[in-house]
């Protein structure tokens, strides 16, 4: 085809408006296909396409690329011996083609030509500027397809450093900066996906790092493998990876999980313990996977509650001992009056139902950082307090686990803490939507590792699953990280907003990370296809359309442009920032 | 503009005529030859020679096996009773102000009507626009052949033209034969083999 008629359409002195091809067919279900007039290798798969149509604007996606032929033969037979080199290119060129499948996303309404009257009238016919739309038609046949520009790019995802534009990464094709708005990303909760070694704790902390600099809310990270707030070195290339307390000294706090815990090598800020009466039966009840807990466990755990009161059953219960007895008069043997089947006994609880909990529980007794109650609450409440009281105030907390890197540990001390951080944040939005109080800062939760918390049979536990599902009313998500979406509820994967996935191997983890979004049959191939490294699909309600990005680098010239100067200044400016 | 004509038409219709011609090896135009047909109304009608046919006649066939000598003849063969007949292919025509259409002529010619043989400059003004859309005319008719009378054709139009001309001209043409015939397979390879053995 000539596509000369239709050119004019375009703004041919910029080369970036080239013409790669036209629309021969589809639609809005089927996607569209386009015909290539360019060399292949020029378009990729995830490939961001503009289609100019009369006086819209499509934008979409190129998610598959088919080689066709006019007829079977001129592609089965090769014909360089029986005809000249010239005649035969003829040929090829108009027998052999590629079509593009792409998934149109949104339109936008762009008027008569520049310069006309026509386009003076439309523009003075707006009562608004236009804005892109999801898609609801077609462009027509022909209509000339062409890679999107910087300012297709921007008219979409927004100018870097624009409000709360921040650049996630790059086109594959042409290098044009692709942005996420942090303040609608912290409105829902989103998710990084990604198979081992995609790249996900690297993209984790240059949102993160975005997040922190553009202040849109506090975060909270669980950070299991201690990855986050000191330095550390890639496991893969051994390059260090500049933490982001180092980074950000006086607006990161790194609370190390237990007394006198170091956290590579470094002191953290603070020591969080928790007290034996902040342990709820919830909490324990969660761990059933872990201690392989019985059906018989909720109704024990009520009992105890029941009989020593929500702050103390955990202390009694973790000071009865199990299977003392005594003689009585008669010269039995009976269970001792501290032992956990005499309370069974009073309490009409099943003794053997209650010795198995309590020996199954030991392994939460005995972790060091759960401690008595201080009635001068001079340790854990305070350590406990402090970082709620510190994300309330707009800072950011890394709680790094340390040495205690068990699922025991991430699941209890991750889900306490955030029922904490539920309750204190449902009650301050309260007081602000009854009585008139402070606005509360938005939170934002990071949990490593997921689906250990975020399961079809933990879900319902949690209090993860409430924040998915509820508190975004409450100025709390999550940015759930994980490398088997496929593990997290349904119910949870539904809630995201915004999903930002790396390659996936698994069909059911691809599934997971598409499930509920438009276009996912096309998508599918894509999330499969994608490099193993640094290449992500952004999607969901957080971005306006989905689109493949090589994600930024975390590196210097990463922290040069989002701090500038910032970045490289002085350990005594630090120093000096955090007060000493 | 060649100014002697080459015969004089026998018959014709809107889509093709014959023609008859003496036998003058020199100026007779070859199988696939662009010729053209002015008509009174300074219109002028082109055509391709797709056919030539030499019939006998009842002298012919008495000396085919006669004992005669050389002179007699080549004076049968100069001075025929019955000429030598050309088909031609009508492929367009010019209107009065020396537009070239490539469509199906208005009127046919009349019998009698000079014919000439085109020189480049004629076959470059017929193809000057770069199109080939009349190689229809060829490859739709069944009763043409196709084939070798569009290799003959697209001969004498790169002839007509050099450089990158007649690289511009190649393309043009070929791309029009690909675009009629991609769905003729074995159609279209007959006209690019042909075409390539020329090249």
């Amino acid at each position: 085809m000539t596509l000369t008629d239709n050119d004019s359409m375009l703004h041919p002195d910029d080369p970036q408006n080239t013409p790669i091809g036209y629309v021969i067919g589809g639609g809005l279900k089927a996607n569209l296909f386009v015909r290539l007039t360019r060399p292949a290798y020029e378009v990729q798969e995830g490939g961001f396409v503009v289609l100019e149509s009369g006086n819209w604007q499509f934008y979409g996606l190129v998610t598959d690329l088919q080689l066709g032929a006019a007829d079977p033969r001129y592609a089965e037979i090769q014909n360089r011996e029986r005809l000249s080199a010239q005649v035969t290119q003829l040929l090829a060129s108009q027998t052999l083609y590629t079509n593009l499948e792409v998934l149109p996303a949104l339109m936008l309404e762009r008027g008569p030509e520049l310069g006309t009257e026509e386009y003076e009238n439309w523009r003075k016919s707006l009562t608004e500027e236009p804005r892109p739309l999801p898609i609801k038609t077609v462009p027509a046949h022909h209509a000339v397809a062409r890679l999107a520009s910087a300012g297709d790019v921007a008219e979409i995802f927004g100018v870097p450093g624009e409000g709360a534009n921040f650049e996630i990464g790059r086109t594959r094709e042409q290098d044009h900066p692709v942005c996420i708005d942090l303040e609608k990303f912290v409105q829902r909760s989103s998710g990084i996906f990604g198979a081992t070694g995609s790249g996900k704790s690297f993209l984790t902390r240059i949102i993160l790092a975005g997040l922190i600099k553009h202040n849109a809310a506090s975060v909270l990270v669980f950070d299991m493998h201690n990855e986050y707030g000191f330095d550390d070195t890639a496991s893969d290339t051994g390059k260090p990876v500049v933490g982001l307390r180092t980074k950000f000294p006086g607006r990161v706090t790194v609370a190390g999980l237990c007394r006198g815990s170091q956290i590579r090598q470094h002191n953290p800020d603070l020591h969080l313990e928790f007290n034996e009466s902040d342990i709820q039966p919830e909490d324990i009840e969660m761990l059933t996977r872990e201690l392989n807990l019985r059906e018989t466990t909720p109704m024990t755990l009520e009992a105890l509650v029941h009989t020593f009161g929500p702050d103390k059953w955990f202390h009694e219960f973790k000071h009865m001992i199990n299977g003392a007895v005594v003689e009585n008069d008669e010269g039995k043997k009976v269970p001792a009056p501290d032992s956990v089947a005499f309370w069974a006994n009073q309490a009409g609880v099943n003794p053997m139902a209650a010795e198995g909990l309590h020996s199954k529980m030991s392994r939460v007794f005995n972790l060091p950082y759960i401690v008595e109650d201080d009635p001068n609450q001079k340790t854990s409440v305070n350590s406990l307090k402090h970082i709620i009281e510190a994300l309330k105030a707009g800072k950011h907390v890394i709680l790094s686990f340390g040495d205690y890197e068990r699922d025991l540990d991430y699941l209890l001390v991750s889900n306490l803490l955030t029922r904490k951080i539920r309750e204190a944040w449902e009650e301050v939005t309260n007081q602000f939507r009854g009585k008139g109080g402070a606005e509360p800062r938005p939170l934002v939760i990071a949990v490593e590792e997921a689906h250990k918390l975020l399961n079809r049979e933990m879900a319902s536990q949690t209090s993860f699953s409430t924040i998915a599902r509820e508190m975004r009313k409450y100025y709390v998500t999550l940015l759930i990280i994980d490398q088997r979406p496929s593990q997290i509820y349904d119910e949870v994967m539904s809630q995201l907003g915004t999903r930002v996935s790396g390659w996936l191997g698994d069909e059911n983890d691809i599934a997971a990370v598409l499930s509920g979004l438009a276009g996912r049959d096309a998508l599918r191939g894509m999330l499969a296809r994608l490099q193993p490294k640094e290449e992500v699909l952004l999607l969901g309600w957080g971005v306006p359309m989905p689109i493949l990005v090589k994600s930024r680098r975390y590196d210097q010239a990463f922290w040069d442009g989002l701090l500038g100067k910032e970045s490289r200044r002085d350990a005594a400016q630090s120093l000096k920032e955090l007060g000493f | 503009m060649s100014p002697i004509p080459i015969g004089r038409l026998l018959r014709a219709n809107t889509t093709g005529c014959d023609i008859g011609c003496k036998v003058t090896q020199g100026s007779t135009p070859s199988f696939g030859d662009m010729v053209r047909i002015p008509l009174t109304n300074h219109n002028q009608i082109y055509g391709l020679v797709y056919d030539i046919h030499i019939d006998d006649d009842g002298l012919v066939n008495q000396l085919a096996t006669a004992d005669v000598s050389r002179e007699i003849i080549e004076d049968n063969r100069q001075n025929r009773n019955v000429p030598v007949e050309m088909s031609v292919v009508f492929i367009g025509w010019e209107d009065t102000h020396g537009k070239v259409h490539h469509t199906r002529v208005p009127y046919p010619p009349l019998t009698l009507d000079e014919i000439f043989p085109c020189d480049e400059e004629e076959v470059r003004k017929f193809t000057q626009d770069g199109s080939f859309g009349y190689l229809r005319i060829i490859l739709r008719n069944l009763e043409l052949p196709a084939v070798d009378l569009v290799t003959a054709h697209l001969r004498q139009v790169l002839a007509a033209r050099s450089g990158i001309d007649a690289d511009q001209a190649l393309e043009a043409s070929l791309g029009e034969v690909i675009a009629m015939l991609k769905d003729d397979y074995p159609q279209l390879m007959d006209v690019l083999s042909a075409v390539s053995e020329i090249l």
